[in-house]
């Protein structure tokens, strides 16, 4: 019986000339935002690859000079793509692109392709996650919420209960139905995204299918919860008609207002600094330091040096006093860039989980999140970056200072040789692996699985008490 | 006057319509909500304006200090940092914070104020990669999401609104039975559709109106009253776009059903569909130019000017020979030396951010164009242009911007050349930056295009309501 009611509802379903219209569009949309994703994706790793290779050049070309001159010329950092960001480019847009390693300075992630595009293209942007997070749950939509209703608003569910189908066995049919409609579209670009990521992802890595697998069961839990809700409402509203306005109303709730409402609260419950009480905060820390961080001193670290030594005068040292001071230094600025920054970052990540929490109220946002999570696009993977990029520069300037420290003496004129500079290592990233972005979302997690399950027990239980007529 | 009973009917039937009255108060709190968030967000924006004034204060009163301890023989505090020295106090340390007070109805719409940077710290060391610096610190998950402002409301929910109140006013009557009673009476179906629409366009207008009048009444906008205008005009267009389609689908004679349906997929096909295809259209056609490259071109600038810096000073002195008298005599003039650096690297940025920008104002150009294809994005433009929050404005700052940085160059360079050392006199007369706003006929001006647009799809949508319903004589 299951399967004609299936049947049924699929070539119901696909001959509905509105349906074909709707599900043509989403799905060219789909199709074309895979691909135009892809296309820029692939731009701006081709172009951050071929800087990535000039800065190295730069830093390794730059000729005999004192290594704390090298240090200052510092190197600049490019943040990669990551092979699954063509699906959902996420907060990319929005955090800068490259950033100055340089000495003495953490420096801030500067060129955002936002700042670049027109306010029209904020308003609506569209990226494959988008099709997949706004548009499809409209399809979803405008396929299920007849499945009851109408049936009852053309008084034939009292005669489709009449043949001893059981009511679970008619939602199940009928949201089996809905699913078939959606695998004519779903399917295709499934087929589509896996080629993208098979024949070109843009990393160097293996192709990141785990990842897209994991990405792939979250939006069909996304999915599932939008039809086990049409079914629900369905069941549960007189009308069809009732049942649409119903159902869009969640649909502007869950996709318009609640992601706009988690921003303000994020913001309201932590408030983050203006970047000139930040600079300013900073600036008098670097300055003259914080209990417990206390600013190095060039006068202590030489008497401690000589000290150490047991000499007399930093001439009979065998460092370079500079070399050690500079050094020491940059250990304390660290500590204050890391008390500030860490500060921040842990505050965007607090007013994240008030986005991920939110999803309480709205899946939108535990699919998005992890959408992001999976693409590698989040802000969390945003500072993984970060964290890389400034534990490079750190290690360049110990480098750099050590140089100078153990090659020279204090007083001189040190000039480091013209090949010193390849031996510093490249910087080499690796994104972090699933089971980390996983972990770090496992609230979105929870909260997508407890809306698949709830939506689908609410719609069981609205299903079998669901008035005939 | 039977209108005037079709409108004190009407008024009835909302009072008495629960579910009306709900929706009607649900947006109410929504634009109240709205106008709040708006409201913080300024408060926020010139708490840290005033910071910023302040830290000029502070700056110029701590360099004042320090100069008069050198006066009385004491020494300066570091000698990186000595004051009077013009390339220090030109420098980072008397560097001058150029700032962009929020736009007038900023709280209506946030805009590109969260994305872009509204005041820019000024010193000799000032060039094209200073603009590249970001905005205000926010998280960029919520830049991406964006703000729930008035504009937000006003472009993505109004229209639902308009659309819930309006999808039926014909078809209803009909389905009630109740057309062929009213269209006996001396009454036209166009007569009373316009009635009917015209009572719902002055409730939802007075709201979005009024609360964005409330807006400019917390907010004391009231000293620019074209931008309150050209705001209000776009609501209002845009409001009586949505008005005039739903009259023309009531017109259509089908089901209220079917009406809701029809106008729903169109507010989807204008306000999300459309935008997000133009967006992708943009994007595959005109892709914004990469400015990474600009970071290897400022790179090989000033490697080169690093290798040549004497050589470089010869050649800025041939370029500005006014200067040449006024060059400290002593080859190691190591200050002049740095900046015929600098100012080769700048001069060699500018080449390279003229070419960039020109692309990128080409491309810009190119998708702007598409968004006539949406009334949603034309309202989008005129709302942020009319507060002031829009692409325009801040194009404006940077370029002032740009144009104080050369000033305080020139106040500056001519003393470093020559080696001078600079006493406390020369405070009183350091240059200040001060936004010159756009005025109204500019704001206009820019504002004409999408108005006309909006308004030529509300003409459009208006005709074929009145074409539609003067075909309606009664139950069909």
């Amino acid at each position: 019986m299951i399967r004609h009611i299936v049947r049924k509802e699929f070539t119901d379903l696909s001959r509905d000339g509105r349906f074909r219209w709707c599900a043509a569009i989403v799905g060219v949309l789909l199709i074309v935002s895979l691909g135009s994703g892809w296309v820029e994706a692939r731009r701006a790793e081709a172009a951050h690859s071929a800087a990535r290779e000039t800065a190295r050049e730069h830093w390794e070309s730059q000729g005999a000079k004192n290594p704390h001159s090298a240090a200052h010329y510092g190197i600049y950092a490019f943040k990669p793509r990551l092979p699954l960001s063509f699906l959902d480019q996420g907060v990319d847009p929005y955090t800068g692109t490259s950033v100055w390693l340089e000495a003495h300075r953490q420096n801030d992630f500067v060129m955002r392709p936002a700042q670049d595009a027109t306010a029209g293209q904020r308003l609506g942007a569209l990226t494959a996650a988008q099709v997949l997070q706004h548009l499809v749950p409209l399809l979803i939509i405008l396929l299920g919420f007849g499945a009851l209703a109408g049936e009852r608003d053309q008084a034939t569910l009292q005669q489709l209960l009449a043949t001893g189908v059981s009511r679970r066995d008619l939602a199940l049919g009928k949201a089996l139905g809905v699913a078939g409609a959606l695998a004519l579209l779903l399917i295709p670009a499934a087929i589509v995204g896996s080629a993208a990521i098979t024949i070109g992802s843009p990393g160097p890595a293996a192709p990141p299918f785990a990842r897209g697998a994991v990405l792939a069961a979250s939006y069909l839990a996304y999915f599932g919860v939008f039809v086990a809700l049409s079914l629900a409402i369905s069941a549960w509203v007189r009308s069809a008609r009732t049942a649409l306005v119903a159902l869009l109303g969640i649909w502007v709730l869950n996709g318009l207002v609640a992601p706009r409402v988690a921003v303000d609260l994020s913001k309201w419950l932590h408030p983050t600094p203006s970047a000139v009480e930040f600079a300013r905060t900073m600036e008098r820390e670097i300055g003259s330091g914080v209990p417990g961080i206390e600013r190095p001193d060039r006068g202590e670290t030489t008497a401690r040096l000589l000290a150490e030594h047991g000499v007399e005068t930093v001439d009979d040292l065998p460092v370079n006093v500079i070399g050690v001071y500079l050094q020491e230094s940059e250990e304390f600025a660290n500590q204050i860039f890391d008390r500030n920054y860490g500060a921040l970052w842990n505050r965007f990540e607090q007013q994240g989980l008030v986005h991920e929490a939110l999803s309480v109220a709205a899946p939108l946002l535990a699919v998005r999140t992890l959408s992001m999570g999976l693409a590698g696009t989040d802000v969390q993977q945003h500072r993984h970056f970060a964290t890389a990029a400034e534990g490079y520069r750190r290690d360049l300037m110990r480098r750099m200072n050590g140089d100078l420290a153990e090659n020279s003496r204090t007083g001189e004129t040190y000039i480091a040789t013209p090949d010193s500079w390849a031996e510093v290592p490249p910087f080499r990233y690796d994104a972090p692996s699933l089971g980390w972005v996983l972990q770090n979302r496992s609230l979105s997690l929870a909260m997508l699985g407890l809306w698949l399950l709830g939506a689908f027990l609410v719609a069981g239980s609205l299903v079998r008490r669901a008035e005939v007529a | 006057m039977i209108l005037r009973t079709v409108l004190r009917n009407e008024w009835r039937l909302l009072v008495a319509d629960r579910a009306l009255g709900l929706v009607l108060g649900v947006f109410a709190l929504l634009f109240a909500y709205a106008l709040g968030n708006g409201l913080s967000w300024v408060a926020f924006q010139e708490e840290t304006l005033v910071a910023a004034r302040e830290g000029n204060v502070e700056r110029v009163e701590a360099i004042e200090a320090e100069l008069a301890h050198i006066a009385d023989g004491g020494r300066p505090s570091s000698p990186f940092r000595d004051p009077r020295s013009p390339s220090v106090l030109g420098g980072a340390t008397g560097a001058h914070t150029a700032v962009l007070d929020p736009g007038p109805l900023t709280a209506l719409a946030v805009g590109q104020s969260d994305l872009l940077p509204y005041y820019y710290d000024v010193s000799i060391q000032t060039n094209e990669s200073s603009f590249l610096q970001n905005g205000e610190i926010e998280n960029p998950l919520n830049l991406l999401v964006g703000r729930f402002d008035l504009a937000f409301v006003v472009v993505y929910l109004l229209p639902l609104l308009i659309l819930a109140l309006s999808f039926n006013v014909l078809s209803g009557e009909r389905e009630q039975g109740t057309l062929a009673l009213t269209l006996s009476q001396p009454v036209s179906a166009r007569g009373m559709v316009t009635a009917k629409l015209a009572f719902r366009a002055i409730l939802v207008m007075g709201l979005a109106l009024g609360v964005s009048l409330l807006g400019v009444l917390f907010t004391g906008a009231f000293g620019a009253p074209g931008r309150v205008a050209l705001w209000c005009a776009a609501v209002a267009a845009y409001a009586l776009f949505w008005f005039s389609l739903a009259a023309w689908v009531n017109g259509l004679g089908r089901s209220s059903a079917w009406n809701a349906t029809a106008l729903v997929g169109a507010w989807l096909l204008l306000v999300v569909v459309l935008p997000a295809g133009v967006n992708i259209t943009a994007g595959l056609l005109h892709p914004l130019p990469s400015r990474v490259a600009m970071i290897t071109a400022q790179r090989e600038a000033s490697n080169e000017a690093v290798n040549q810096r004497s050589e470089l000073l010869a050649r800025y002195l041939e370029d500005h020979p006014e200067l040449a008298g006024g060059v400290a005599a002593d080859e190691a003039n190591r200050a002049a030396l740095a900046w015929a650096a600098t100012d080769a690297v700048n001069r060699r940025l500018e080449e390279v951010t003229g070419v960039y920008d020109e692309r990128l104002a080409a491309q810009r150009a190119m998708v702007r164009r598409y968004r006539f294809l949406s009334p949603a994005l034309l309202t989008q433009e005129a709302l942020l242009d009319a507060a002031g929050t829009g692409d325009a404005r801040f194009a404006r700052f940077r370029s002032q911007v740009r144009e104080f940085a050369e000033h305080w160059r020139t106040f500056f360079v001519p003393a470093i050349l020559a080696g001078e050392q600079l006493t406390a006199d020369v405070l009183p007369t350091l240059p200040s930056f001060r936004f010159v706003d756009e005025q109204l006929p500019e704001v206009t001006a820019r504002a004409v295009t999408p108005l006309a647009a909006l308004g030529g799809l509300l003409a459009l949508a208006g005709a074929g309501a009145v074409l539609r319903l003067r075909r309606v004589t009664g139950p069909g």
